[in-house]
């Protein structure tokens, strides 16, 4: 049980090493915070998700590491820690909600080996999943235990086949910031909106992003918000430090006399992938803010199909949706 | 003679009947009936007052109670840090975990994936095969005499591999290899061919006459014991004006303390010696040399004095350190066999599930006409008892003339019950304290005032056994007074702070068994040439600070300053005599008052050995001096005849005229004439945000009675840290299962959530300081009664916020929202 670990010095040599090793299910690593120190350690695996042998570390990469600001974005190496995106004066002044997520990542520890990139692709947090005892569906299984099991911590938007939420805060930020993902892989460089980066288990139970085989999201990139736009974030978690989000909402949008010109509102914790509210957007839309956002976070349960021991998240997403936004506004 | 097994002796009348005086002498120093005396007297109330006579503990100390505080203390009641403090912080300290010898060879084990099942068979062909594999226990090469080797008690029975398995996690095979890693993996190389069996996985349903039996029982189901009632006035026929009826529950809670179970262990030809991270090395050594059938003598337990704490559960041995110990006997080499998080959550002990079923009649003037609690325990895949320790709050702190009490002991395969910083006195608090709260809302009656006005201050109604000084008034009036009652209190539902957030206030009592001794003890100081003290004592540190505690008391007694006074932080089993559990808060009042008695036994031979030395000084001068020990004091490690306080004589120059080392000595055996009794008090204020269901401490008040703080630095410590730890269980610690597999679901301390030091409310200290007459200068003991009062006292708090009653702990949010719900 041997693991063979590659320093690799550039994106094309990790490339060519997760190609070379694709046999024996080479994986990228950062931080090593989820991969090694969870998924490996706790033997989570199966026939859909194999152990891996060969795991290549990409914070040698220079390129990969560090946040650079142009006129018109910032760009985030996949590689750069966790604490040095909450430590950004440029992010900070630029992106609060991005910083704010950052912020409420795990603990001091974890933020400051955990990586951008590892906290967009960690594995999600369901306990069936991460139980050596339960072969679901991502490991190849053919049962997802959380739709007769305890699913009080379970998606309530979007699940199908499998229940599980996506775990990451800073990607639920960065949607709301409308940021891209720039992958790297043997095919060639592409960038995919955020919109379409995340993967729900319709499309595909075993992953949660659109990397294919051999590819590694390399920077993200966000783009400057437009002038006066207002920015809330909120994570609600069952213990201050050290887990996860129970429900998060960004939101960020842009107002004229009271009334929601344009913006996105997005959730953690409650599907398979980022969710974005667009229900809420919609009902927003061209609407004054105080007057329309009682009905407009009501929206909500319109899409929201809680399982047996959730519809509690419901009334959650509902009401800090509702409380996220006002404070974003401000009196 | 077959091995007593003290928990049936507990609870089978007929398997106590069938005792010889010669099993009732040697129950005496059994280790499981000591942690029974110290953790949970109330289970063997009813079999020692049959039985107690024969019991090597009826024959008390007799030595007075040194309660008398000295007026002129020096030491006791100041500050002292404690004397690992610096090794804990920065880990200097060698903890077991940190351990490791030469040749050492590491441990893992197998364990079942099922609930209840039979292993049909153990295949290691495999893993034998992978390189570092050293050896490989299982029941198919288990060596035959250690076949029938149990723990604890029958049944369902422990064994060291059981055929049939009735918890997740029971051992099946025991690997030694020369790493973790390929441990880890020849675990995973074992085939084992289960045949699964139907499990019991819910109490209520385990308590019902068609639930299969696992063993042999004259119960319904897989019920393991029904205490007989305890009845007083007449219950049933008596009437009230309003009656409260509830049912309360509490979930399974673990200790998840910092390090895990951990042991380092060798054999030097025929002895064991085992470091291993204990809170009684005693018992771990006779727990060893009983299943491996040596003597005592041939087993040595070492604690380093270093550990990451305990909260009740390393009182003895687990099967696993048995299982350590023969496969260095095969392999020849050092065993470290460090538990696995999810080890030490799941296959250890747990303060089990509990339901109470409570009807309380009260009066509109306020007094109580009858109590009705019966309490239901889920003891998990064991023999085990915890309903009936919930009674002592139940039958001492209130005056209730008519009180039925009913306990079952309920058997399922899941979690297995043992202490946790108390086993079952913080669900009686519960039980009670809620039902004394809506009681007198439903009466109209100030909840404070409804309480002072039915205090028990006397002692037990039912034994007429005497409280000594109880400081329970003391305690409610300095919450009330600190927590500002009268402008705080309000109407349910009366004061919103925020849009959404509501504020509430609360203030709950306690009355517990912990804190007054229990174990027979014993202790030695020891006075070295050059007049330094050393102290001996087996009382093993758990973090609670007592072996510091002892340096106090011993100095205060002796007359010497602390700083020539030391007592190593390990204990060796070796070299030191038993000294009971550090459990059930009695080491203040089991090892310290050895210590106590040590220490004026060797101020007594000081100051006789200074009579002599003084008259032969004067006669070497040729004067006769007439002196008697009544004429000489020591103060300040200085002794000194009390008429002629100016000449000084050293305890070095007493030494050296006696030319060796003055050993003081002292056993002790606590008298059974008090109801030993810890009191608290509890006030909180909560904000409840009812959108998020989030529950926010904004204040919070602790005091208890004492009797007196011998280290008031250390008991603020220790109160504070218990609120931290009840806050945990009451918001969310949870140990959950699979209700399908059994399996359980969050064995790991991301998902078993303990609080972080930002969800840590900071309690407001208040000690009240009543001394006892059986206690050290005084004091009673702290470990476990500041862990009782935070689900009460949170939830009746947010009742007066949101007029909800929450009476099932976790009080998540998930069940508060619905209750508002509900509520509308």
């Amino acid at each position: 049980m041997t693991i063979e670990l590659y320093d690799a010095n550039t994106v094309k040599e990790a490339v060519d090493l997760l190609k070379k090793h694709a046999d024996r299910s080479a994986k990228v690593v950062a931080g090593g915070s989820d991969l090694v120190g969870g998924i490996m350690k706790d033997f989570v695996q199966g026939k859909g998700m194999p152990r891996p042998e060969v795991l290549i570390d990409l914070t040698t990469i220079k390129d990969l590491v560090g946040i650079k600001v142009a006129a018109d974005n910032i760009t985030i190496g996949a590689a750069t820690t966790v604490s040095d995106v909450v430590d950004s004066k440029d992010i900070l002044a630029k992106f609060p909600i991005l910083q704010q997520s950052a912020a409420s990542v795990a603990s001091p520890l974890i933020r400051n080996f955990g990586t951008v990139g590892g906290n967009i692709n960690q594995r999600p947090r369901c306990w069936f999943l991460r139980g050596e005892d339960f072969n679901c569906y991502k490991k190849g299984g053919d049962f997802c235990f959380a739709v007769t099991g305890d699913n009080r911590y379970h998606a309530i938007i979007g699940g199908e086949l499998c229940y599980i939420v996506h775990p990451s805060d800073m990607a639920t930020a960065l949607l709301a910031l409308n940021a891209t993902a720039k992958i790297s892989g043997a095919q060639g460089d592409r960038t995919v909106p955020f919109d379409q980066y995340f993967t729900g288990p319709r499309e595909d139970v075993l992953r949660e992003n659109q990397l294919k085989a051999g590819e590694i999201m390399t920077h993200v990139v966000v783009p400057n918000a437009a002038p006066g736009t207002k920015m809330g974030w909120t994570k609600l978690k069952d213990r201050q430090v050290y887990d996860f989000a129970l429900i998060s909402v960004a939101v960020a949008f842009t107002v004229e006399n009271g009334t929601w010109k344009d913006g996105r509102v997005t959730l953690g914790g409650v599907a398979p992938v980022p969710y974005r509210a667009l229900v809420v957007e919609n009902a927003l839309k061209g609407k004054d803010i105080k007057a329309t956002i009682k009905a407009a976070a009501a929206q909500i349960r319109t899409v929201a199909r809680p399982m047996s021991l959730n519809a509690f998240k419901v009334d959650l997403a509902q009401g800090l949706i509702e409380r996220t936004i006002l404070e974003a506004l401000g009196s | 003679m077959a091995r007593i097994e003290a928990v049936r002796v507990a609870q089978e009348p007929a398997y106590a009947a069938s005792l010889s005086d010669a099993d009732w002498s040697a129950l005496g120093q059994d280790p499981d009936w000591q942690m029974l005396v110290a953790e949970q007297s109330e289970m063997l109330s009813s079999v020692i007052a049959v039985h107690g006579h024969k019991l090597p503990g009826s024959r008390a100390s007799d030595v007075t109670a040194p309660n008398a505080i000295p007026v002129a203390a020096k030491v006791v009641g100041t500050a002292v840090a404690r004397m690992q403090g610096l090794g804990t912080v920065t880990s200097q300290g060698q903890f077991t975990e940190h351990l490791g010898m030469a040749g050492m060879l590491f441990m893992r084990t197998l364990r079942s994936r099922y609930p209840h099942a039979k292993i049909k068979s153990v295949d290691t062909s495999k893993a034998e095969k992978l390189p570092g594999v050293r050896k490989i226990l299982h029941r198919g090469n288990l060596p035959k005499e250690y076949a029938n080797v149990f723990i604890g008690a029958a049944q369902p029975t422990r064994f060291l591999f059981n055929e049939e398995v009735f918890e997740v996690g029971s051992p099946i095979a025991a690997i030694a290899a020369d790493n973790e890693h390929i441990a880890d993996q020849a675990m995973r190389l074992i085939d084992v061919q289960y045949e699964v069996l139907p499990a019991s996985l819910d109490m209520l349903e385990a308590m019902k006459s068609t639930t299969p039996k696992q063993f042999e029982t004259k119960e319904a189901g897989t019920i393991i014991a029904t205490t007989p009632p305890l009845v007083r006035g007449d219950p049933s026929n008596t009437r009230a004006d309003a009656t409260v009826d509830m049912v309360t529950r509490r979930a399974t809670e673990q200790h998840a303390p910092l390090e895990p179970t951990a042991s380092l262990s060798y054999w030097d030809g025929d002895k064991l010696n085992m470091t291993y991270n204990s809170s009684y090395s005693h018992s771990v050594r006779n727990g060893l040399a009983q299943a491996l059938g040596i003597p005592q003598n041939k087993v040595r337990v070492f604690q380093p004095g270093y550990i990451g704490s305990n909260y009740g559960y390393r009182g003895g041995i687990d099967v696993s350190e048995v299982h350590a110990a023969l496969l260095g006997k095969l392999t020849g080499k050092p065993i470290k066999n460090l538990y696995t998080r999810y080890e030490d959550l799941v296959t250890r002990t747990h303060r089990p599930e509990f339901r109470n079923e409570v009807k309380l009649g009260v009066n509109k003037d306020g007094s109580i006409v009858f109590g009705k609690f019966k309490v239901i325990a889920n003891v998990g895949a064991q023999r085990a008892g915890a309903a009936n320790g919930a009674w002592f709050g139940l039958y001492n702190l209130y005056k209730i003339p008519n009180l039925l009490l009913e306990a079952v002991d309920v058997m399922t395969n899941s979690y297995k019950s043992g202490p946790y910083r108390c086993v079952s006195h913080p669900n009686g608090t519960f039980a009670l304290e809620m039902a004394m709260e809506k009681a007198s809302y439903a009466i109209g009656m100030d909840p404070v005032e409804f309480r002072l006005k039915n205090l028990n201050e006397v002692g037990n109604p039912d034994t007429k056994k005497p409280f000594s000084n109880p400081g329970i008034r003391d305690c409610i009036t300095a919450v009330r007074d600190a927590i500002n009652w009268k402008a705080t209190w309000h109407a349910p539902k009366a004061k919103q702070v925020r849009p959404g957030v509501f504020h509430g206030v609360a203030v709950a009592a306690h009355a517990c068994s912990h804190g007054g001794g229990g174990n027979t003890v014993s202790g030695q100081v020891i006075i070295n040439g050059d007049g330094t003290v050393q102290l001996v004592s087996a009382s093993n540190e758990v973090g609670s600070g007592q072996r510091t505690e002892m340096m106090m008391i011993a100095a205060e007694a002796l007359g010497v300053p602390l700083n020539q006074v030391t007592i190593t932080p390990y204990v060796d089993t070796d070299l030191m005599t038993d000294t009971g559990v550090t459990a059930g808060s009695q080491q203040t009042n089991t090892g310290g008052r050895a210590m106590y008695e040590a220490a004026i036994d060797a101020r007594q031979q000081i100051l006789s050995w200074g009579v002599k030395k003084l008259i032969d000084d004067a006669s070497k001068k040729g004067q006769k001096l007439a002196l008697t020990v009544a004429d000489l004091d020591l103060q300040d490690g200085l002794v000194f005849e009390k008429r002629a306080p100016a000449t000084k004589i050293k305890l070095a120059e007493i030494i050296g005229f006696k030319l060796t080392s003055i050993i003081g000595k002292a056993e002790y055996i606590q008298d059974p004439k008090w109801e030993r009794t810890g009191w608290a008090a509890h006030a909180a204020e909560v904000e409840v945000d009812t959108v998020t269901g989030t529950v926010k401490i904004i204040n919070y008040i602790a005091a208890h009675d004492l009797g007196k703080a011998i280290n008031p630095f250390m008991v603020e410590q220790q109160i504070e840290g218990g609120v931290v730890m009840a806050v945990g269980a009451v918001f969310s610690e949870e140990m959950l299962i699979d209700k399908t597999t059994g399996v359980p679901l969050n064995p790991n301390l991301l998902d078993y959530k303990l609080p972080s030091i930002k969800d840590a409310p900071r309690a407001k200290v208040i000690i009240i300081e009543k001394p006892k007459e059986y206690g050290v200068f005084g004091a009673h003991g702290i470990g476990e009664p500041p862990m009782a009062l935070a689900a009460p006292v949170i939830a009746s708090a947010v009742y007066n916020a949101v007029g909800v009653w929450m009476t099932e702990m976790p009080l998540t949010r998930d069940k508060l929202l619905a209750a508002l719900k509900t509520a509308g």
